[in-house]
């Protein structure tokens, strides 16, 4: 009970706190935006040039998986990697480690509440325009889609954080994460579909999308395909399988780096 | 833990050590056999020591840079861990109970700062009050009472990046006491302060310390920290403690000794060699200044050779003052 009271007031300030800066939001919306819009433009044509079909997929169906990429990844979850980063090197670790909190949980609820306002307003307002535009496909009006989407949402959430705490961890060690950072952002954002929408990915790419953690914690990108109604659950029980193994490896890193702990040479 | 058990202590540290290894790299050798066969060396930062604050009592740590000060304040609140040797503090164990410690005590990083930076100040005291499991009328209570406490009023409601350093450090304590701890730790408090914001800082901590009787164990270089705030003073030097006694009774550490000023009257230019018992502590042609030991030599001995040697307009004879006395004793500890 206690750590939702927490959670929910980490998010609230945290919001509060965005909400101080207009300006960030709008940054944040328009990078998005501009990124998103590119990659639209560029998928449109391509799936002119084959008469609208390619691999079975509609250019709506692609289009709303590259949306919900981004919407993702407006959550900058990925953020918690180079935070755990910047506390360690500037010591900052120590103020956190004398509160009577878990620290990974405490930068958790951190970074979700740092990208929860600029999430919901990019999700929000990038949905209607793209129902405006190019409207749904008939794979998000089913019963099933909702609940599905909530779920694999929150796996994907609590997978990414576990990934990006881990490359985190690693600054305990090396210091610097940032060439580690960028290979495994990297990794996410090819095999979650940032580029190519999975759904065209050859099959053994497609394969290792789906069985790595890099691509289960995109697994957001999968639900408007027609597949995501066959094999919805498989895919989250990938998702839950590596939850608990990178979730073990997240409890058996901090038990050994909370030993390293070391600030001002002291 | 009864209070009024003599036995019991605030806080107990006995035969604590901290060692901290680390690779060395030798220029000699390839990257490679630098990363497979690394030369290990092992620092000794904290070196077997042992003390025990009273509750209530108001304590300096203090020693010169890298002495083991901070590394001490960070395995009583249990963010390192000693490499062997014991600490309890209010009957617990930091590095076990890191969590139901931190409901005990409270610290403060002179250097870092705990507080939203974008947010009005209120927010850090809500903030805190729900991490410390407080209830919402709790925090409210103790916001008014930390207001008054620490007169806050004129700037709680603005953000804290627009406060002044001597507000924020006000606020930064404030914030550490919201959940009422026994114990507050201080890593050089008052670092950057200009000499109002140092007094009033110091006047607050002895006003928590007689409303609220928390204990209070502060590192600092300033030595007006010590003198005015903590009744007791412990020095670490490489490690280990070489004092541990009575803030008053630190100034009488160099009691024989007098400091004697020398102003010439043009300007000095040779320097005698001085006999047994003097030593000079500054040689200028516009200033000397000579430290006299006198169970070896008397005062009035020391003034005569000396105005034999020199032509002097002005002389001064004082006992040493107490940042000097810490100096002398971080060099004899050199």
């Amino acid at each position: 009970m206690k750590e939702l009271r927490l959670a929910k007031k980490i998010i609230k300030t945290l919001v509060k706190d965005r909400i101080q800066y207009p300006g960030r939001l709008l940054a944040d919306t328009l990078t998005t935006s501009g990124r998103c819009v590119v990659l639209l433009l560029l998928y449109y044509y391509v799936f002119n040039l084959k008469g609208g079909l390619i691999n079975n997929t509609t250019f709506i169906v692609a289009a709303w998986s590259i949306f919900f990429y981004f919407a993702f990844m407006n959550l900058n979850l990925r953020n918690i990697a180079r935070l755990i980063m910047a506390d360690v090197q500037s010591g900052n670790i120590e103020v956190l480690l004398n509160k009577p909190i878990s620290y990974l949980l405490y930068r958790s609820w951190w970074q979700i509440g740092a990208g929860l306002y600029s999430f919901l307003v990019v999700t929000l307002l990038g949905s209607v325009a793209l129902i405006l535009i190019i409207g749904i496909p008939s794979t998000m009006t089913i019963a099933l889609f909702l609940p599905t989407v909530f779920l694999t949402f929150l796996m994907a959430v609590v997978l990414s954080l576990l990934i990006y705490i881990i490359v985190g961890l690693l600054s305990f060690w090396i210091i610097d994460i940032n060439p580690v950072f960028w290979l495994i952002d990297k990794m996410v954002m090819i095999l979650g579909g940032s580029y190519l929408p999975v759904a065209l990915f050859p099959n053994f790419l497609y394969q290792i999308s789906i069985y790595s953690p890099f691509g289960a914690s995109q697994f957001i990108t999968h639900v408007v395909y027609e597949s995501w109604q066959m094999n919805w659950y498989w895919l989250i029980l990938v998702q839950i399988f590596w939850i608990i193994v990178l979730g073990l490896a997240v409890y058996f890193m901090f038990r050994s780096v909370k030993k390293k702990v070391s600030i001002n040479g002291g | 833990m009864p209070l009024n058990n003599k036995n019991y202590k605030a806080i107990s540290v006995s035969n604590l050590t901290k060692k901290f290894n680390f690779s060395v790299k030798n220029p000699k050798l390839s990257w490679y056999k630098n990363l497979v066969s690394s030369e290990k060396k092992e620092i000794i930062a904290v070196n077997n020591i042992s003390f025990s604050l009273e509750p209530g009592e108001r304590v300096a740590f203090i020693g010169p840079n890298g002495a083991g000060k901070s590394t001490t304040i960070k395995m009583l609140t249990g963010i390192l861990f000693p490499s062997s040797g014991k600490i309890n503090i209010l009957g617990l164990d930091p590095t076990r109970d890191r969590k139901k410690l931190a409901y005990q005590i409270g610290t403060v990083f002179g250097q870092r700062s705990q507080l939203l930076p974008n947010l009005p100040l209120t927010d850090s005291f809500e903030f805190f009050g729900v991490m410390y499991d407080l209830s919402d009328s709790e925090i409210k209570e103790r916001i008014t009472e930390l207001t008054t406490l620490f007169d806050l009023s004129a700037f709680i409601d603005q953000p804290v990046r627009k406060l002044s350093l001597g507000q924020r450090m006000r606020a930064e304590v404030a914030v550490s006491l919201i959940h009422k701890p026994k114990i507050i730790l201080l890593d050089e408090p008052t670092i950057g302060l200009d000499i109002v914001a140092k007094k009033t800082l110091r006047d607050l901590l002895l006003k928590i310390n007689g409303e609220e009787g928390v204990t209070i164990l502060l590192t600092s270089h300033d030595v007006g920290d010590i003198e005015s705030l903590c009744s007791r003073t412990i020095i670490i030097n490489n490690g280990e403690i070489i004092k541990d006694l009575a803030t008053e009774d630190l100034a009488k550490t160099f009691v024989f000794e007098k400091y004697i000023d020398l102003v010439p009257t043009t300007k000095f230019s040779d320097f005698i060699d001085l006999p047994a018992g003097l030593e000079y502590s500054v040689k200028t042609p516009n200033l000397i200044t000579v430290i006299a030991d006198i169970n070896k030599i008397s005062v009035q001995n020391s003034i005569r050779k000396l105005l034999d040697a020199y032509d002097a307009e002005d002389i001064n004879v004082y006992n040493t003052d107490l940042e000097s006395v810490i100096r002398r004793i971080y060099e004899k500890g050199n």
